[in-house]
């Protein structure tokens, strides 16, 4: 966490922040109902069904990793897996997309499941 | 051990049509008039007259003097404090600097306020009225129904919640009714939501109630708070701030910089 000298030299600007944030989420949640409709046509049940939603949304975070911020964050001069020339917290940018999602995630899987399957 | 059997039900497929479909149509299509409704009932920042727009600016003045002092050098920021404190002191920026000192009016009696309050109401409104007509429209029309399987197991105690209406004894939780998928989809349609109408939509009642909880900026003009009170507090935040600048230091912090 930098002090509070150094955020006054190279401040942080809170709409970029809001912004990233808002365009993760919008991500994550649509992500999540697609992984729900596969899961469904995939005819997953219970345990492989949540897997299934673990193993790709930390899949979505690594290629969002990968593919927009590596690049920018490790000519920075930022360890790599380390997002904060984007993020607030790491925290935010890699499990977040578990809880933002899990509701779409759910309500997608069922209704295609019991398209497909039942 | 032994497996338990699968119980499986032969259900009509004209389930999905009559009960499934519609229920989502309704479910996204009242998402989206709720939201065109907000953004229609929106009502306009209302004229403040010049008196009261003085003194709410030069609060806000003090509050950003207070957060940005430290690009300001330190004669600048000096000079800027003590005409604040002064001013704010002398209550020069009240809207009637003759009611310093009295107990503010009752907030009920402003006319002002009412219309606040009058706008929070239209928005709870918009949120309750198609909820119950829906869950209304849904257990008069399909309670009893068993339309679909959930993809994972539930314990016993949701049968009562997702069996509403369908009094089997046997029947697996996972068996769910009409009003439990009217449930999933006010949870999970968010995402279809936002992929529809922009993130900044007004169609989820559960993302409303989110931004009620956060911070609202209009409360600190609100009625009913003293405005010298807040004149004074202000001018006491400013007087202890201890000034340091941006700027201290920065021929060090450049030689270090271009340091081969």
């Amino acid at each position: 966490m930098p002090s509070e000298q150094e955020l006054q030299i190279s401040p942080i600007v809170q709409e970029s922040v809001m912004h990233n944030s808002r365009t993760l989420y919008n991500l994550q949640s649509l992500t999540a109902s697609l992984f729900g409709v596969s899961a469904g046509i995939l005819g997953l049940e219970s345990y492989s069904g949540f897997l299934f939603y673990l193993v790709f949304s930390l899949l979505t975070a690594v290629l969002v990793y990968v593919l927009r911020v590596a690049p920018t964050s490790l000519a920075g001069g930022k360890p790599p897996l380390d997002t904060s020339r984007y993020f607030r917290s790491p925290f935010e940018f890699w499990t977040g997309g578990l809880m933002n999602g899990l509701a779409g995630y759910i309500l997608t899987w069922t209704l295609f499941y019991g398209l497909v399957r039942a | 051990m032994a497996q338990v059997p699968m119980q499986t039900i032969h259900r009509d497929p004209q389930l999905f049509y009559w009960i499934l479909f519609p229920i989502t149509i309704v479910m996204i299509l009242t998402g989206m008039l709720r939201h065109y409704a907000t953004v229609l009932m929106a009502s306009d920042p209302k004229k403040l007259d010049q008196k009261a727009m003085r003194e709410q600016r030069a609060l806000l003045h003090g509050m950003n003097l207070r957060a940005n002092y430290h690009v300001l050098s330190k004669p600048s920021f000096t000079a800027r404090r003590d005409a604040l404190i002064t001013a704010f002191e002398s209550g020069a920026y009240l809207k009637d600097p003759d009611s310093r000192g009295q107990p503010p009016p009752n907030p009920m009696s402003d006319p002002n306020a009412m219309e606040g309050m009058m706008g929070m109401m239209k928005n709870q409104m918009a949120m309750i009225i198609p909820n119950t007509l829906i869950m209304s429209w849904i257990n008069a029309f399909f309670s009893g129904y068993v339309i679909m399987k959930l993809p994972f197991p539930l314990t016993i105690k949701f049968k009562s919640m997702l069996q509403a209406g369908v009094a089997t004894r046997d029947m697996d939780p996972r068996w769910m009714s009409s009003i439990s998928w009217y449930f999933l989809c006010i949870f999970g349609l968010q995402s279809v939501f936002n992929f529809l109408l922009g993130s900044e939509n007004a169609a989820n009642q559960m993302a409303q109630q989110m931004n009620q909880i956060g911070p609202q900026a209009g409360q600190m003009f609100g009625p009913g708070v003293d405005p010298n009170k807040q004149f004074l507090a202000e001018a006491e935040n400013l007087a202890v701030i201890e000034h340091h600048s941006v700027l201290d230091g920065v021929e060090q912090r450049l030689l270090e910089g271009i340091k081969m």
